[in-house]
């Protein structure tokens, strides 16, 4: 019997070995290894591939270190986060480490994807926010990254309420040694007289981050929305493998897709939406992955009061997917996708397009949704 | 300012200065913040209802406009901000270097990076009309690009420097392919494109459910050559994926629209945007008159915009004809970046 499936992607890690004594003495004696930062197999080490570093852990690891606050270890762990980026178009790897307020340290990388335009590329420092967002990480107070932020970045940092006060460290910009001095600039001096929520929305409303309850319910069952001519029926799976059926069982014959699944996938899709940051077109979304081991990993949409920068409900989800340990986009087997029924801003279709992309088989569904009388604005 | 300036895109040299002329001012540079208002009247944002307008100096002494454009219908990434329509218009226009530029609203920073693209982008001057207190004639204050954002991100971070930039020359070496063998690609939905999905009773002819207008085969070929020049004037360094997308009106008027590139990636214009803003300088009126359409992408191409530009076009103008046509790269042709591996 398949054990039952978590809602929430957990992630689970065997507790931090100490550092062997020999570890300890080489990184800490070495001339030759700079002291900005450890090479990536030194802290893979300490620091295997994970994506959040809970408070205790960060404090254990500064300590080992001999470092005098979290912050210092931020800028050395940007080299061990760049080896998790995926970005197969450009092989250029960029990797962000931030510190929330909880204590806790957060990674971003970045990730592109072969066969869509570029406007679905998820930056380092989006997917460290939504990293953040993803763990319930209520503000990012600094963040180590491997080279300048860049506008559409600047902008997207924007959505967040103490955005002008965020420190940032360029790990390409600093010279000689990081102990002297901790050159975190904030914000405010690389994107100035910035355009932001501040001109847009009034100062109650959530912004990045914050708690959302966009007050969402899905329409009654008997509504439920099927398109005719989308490809509900013929999804990805049909496009691409000729003797598909539109059965519950998967061609990976992995796993058996159950309705007890789909009411899991369909719940996580409509929590994603209804903590979606929306404010400006009044169209929250979100979306649930499923992989092969029925585990859910949900992502909601981020919008970007310049519109552009903002980061779809997929990206999210895949957000969400590598920080809970996914390894293959083909591991993805079932996706969920919760939206008003007639929203100004549709994601449907391009969800699709890009779940066809990067995992063909994925089976696709999606679901309307409505705002209650006293839920988000439009 | 709408009697001296009627709903044009384009001012030419001589307009430019009698214009500026009549105003009284030094020089056109101060007539940029002048045009502004009029300008965001010609946006087209029925989303946010934010209406930007940007006005640019050429090097060439003329004058171009441009406003922000939003689709409903489709995801916020698709949307088009004024200085991307700014620097697409010169593009379509020939103008081989933007000076300076005023703006309704301080550029964002997809924006702000879009114009890293610029050869020395980081001087363009920029005036946010916005901003300026008092009188204007006092003396515009126009700010260079590297002040609202320094230390960038750009073409010069991973291009050598002969490689052409935004609005130079570019000539992406795409050949014709030879009359017979026009590669129409099996999988694709020519033969049911946007407008099958849609439509009950619409047939794959040349008649089109509108009565008005019937595409031949000689405008296929307008069509096929417009997209395929565009696609070799893109500027698509960093993919090694250029495309060009032209549009046909239901008068047969084309307008043609290449992909434009970012070093970052995300803020990259898609040819179908830039062939909207062809068509939106170019006087088009409704988007609901384009009523057929043509892309030119290279065959294997790692970045695909066949199946957004279809997804656009449906929202945009659902009657519209699809069609899409891949080329290979002359054998000379520009070197392709190193696509390594995929995941």
């Amino acid at each position: 019997m398949l054990p039952a499936p978590s809602i929430y992607a957990s992630i689970s890690y065997p507790s931090l070995p100490l550092p062997s004594p020999i570890l300890y003495k080489s990184i800490a004696g070495s001339s030759i290894i700079s002291q900005f930062c450890l090479d990536a197999c030194q802290m893979d080490q300490i620091l295997p591939q994970k994506f959040v570093l809970e408070a205790q852990e960060a404090e254990s690891i500064s300590q080992y270190l001999n470092l005098p606050s979290v912050q210092h270890l931020l800028p050395r762990l940007v080299q061990s986060a760049q080896s998790l980026a995926r970005p197969p178009i450009s092989n250029f790897h960029v990797g962000a480490v931030g510190l929330g307020s909880d204590g806790r340290v957060f990674i971003g990388v970045n990730l592109e994807f072969p066969g869509l335009p570029l406007h679905h590329s998820v930056h380092a420092e989006q997917f460290l926010l939504t990293n953040l967002a993803l763990h319930g990480c209520p503000q990012l107070l600094s963040f180590a990254v491997s080279d300048a932020p860049c506008g559409h970045c600047r902008q997207f940092l924007q959505e967040l309420r103490n955005s002008s006060s965020l420190g940032i460290l360029v790990t390409s910009h600093v010279q000689g040694n990081l102990d002297k001095s901790l050159s975190f600039k904030p914000l405010s001096e690389i994107l100035t007289n910035p355009f932001g929520p501040h001109d847009l929305l009034s100062e109650e409303i959530p912004l990045l981050l914050e708690p959302h309850n966009n007050g969402l319910s899905l329409l009654p069952k008997k509504a439920l929305y099927v398109e005719g001519n989308s490809t509900n029926l013929c999804n990805g799976n049909c496009e691409l493998s000729a003797c598909n059926e539109n059965s519950v069982k998967l061609s990976s014959g992995n796993r058996e897709k159950n309705e007890k699944d789909e009411i899991l996938l369909r719940k996580a899709a409509l929590e994603a939406a209804n903590n979606s940051h929306a404010p400006y077109s009044g169209c929250p979304s979100g979306v649930a992955l499923m992989d092969s081991e029925g585990k859910v990993y949900r992502g909601s949409y981020l919008e970007s009061a310049a519109y552009n920068p903002s980061l779809g409900p997929i990206q999210a989800a895949l957000v969400a997917f590598l920080a809970g340990g996914g390894v293959g986009y083909k591991g993805i087997v079932a996706a969920v996708l919760v939206e008003k029924e007639e929203a100004k801003v549709k994601q449907e279709d391009t969800a699709r397009l890009i779940l066809k992309a990067v995992s063909p088989r994925c089976e696709f569904t999606v679901f309307y949704c409505r705002s209650a009388e006293s839920g988000c604005k439009k | 300012m709408d009697q001296i300036l009627p709903k044009k895109f384009v001012l030419e040299v001589e307009e430019a200065q009698s214009i500026r002329q009549s105003l009284n001012l030094p020089s056109v540079l101060h007539l940029l913040p002048s045009l502004v208002q009029s300008a965001q009247s010609l946006a087209r944002p029925p989303i946010s209802n934010f209406f930007v307008g940007a006005v640019g100096l050429g090097s060439d002494g003329r004058v171009f406009i441009g406003v922000n454009l939003e689709f409903p219908g489709v995801p916020l990434h698709h949307s088009v901000h004024a200085e991307q329509f700014l620097l697409t218009n010169l593009a379509v226009h020939g103008c081989p270097r933007l000076l300076s530029l005023a703006v309704s609203d301080a550029p964002c920073g997809h924006c702000r990076q879009f114009l890293q693209e610029l050869r020395d982008g980081s001087s363009l001057e920029i005036l946010v009309t916005s901003h300026v207190g008092g009188n204007l004639d006092k003396g515009p204050s126009f700010k260079p690009l590297s002040e609202i954002l320094p230390n960038p991100f750009g073409p010069h971070d991973l291009l050598g420097k002969e490689i052409p930039l935004l609005l130079e020359p570019h000539n992406n070496g795409f050949s014709l392919l030879p009359k017979n063998a026009v590669y129409v690609d099996e999988n694709s939905s020519n033969l049911c494109n946007g407008e099958c999905e849609l439509s009950s009773g619409n047939e794959i002819s040349g008649q089109l459910s509108n009565g008005n207008w019937e595409k031949n085969e000689k405008d296929g070929i307008l069509l096929r050559k417009a997209a395929f020049e565009a696609a070799n004037n893109a500027h698509a360094p960093y993919s090694g994926c250029p495309s060009g997308v032209a549009l046909m009106d239901s008068e047969g008027k084309v307008y043609k629209g290449s992909y434009l590139e970012s070093a970052a990636y995300n803020p990259s214009l898609g040819p179908v945007q830039a062939a909207l803003v062809a068509y939106v300088a170019g006087g088009g009126g409704g988007y609901e008159r384009i009523l057929a359409a043509v892309l030119v992408e290279l065959e294997e191409a790692k970045v695909k915009q066949e199946d957004t530009a279809r997804l656009i076009l449906k929202a945009v103008s659902p009657r519209c004809e699809f069609t899409a046509f891949y080329c290979r790269p002359a054998k000379n042709g520009p070197a392709k970046p190193n696509l390594v591996g995929g995941y």
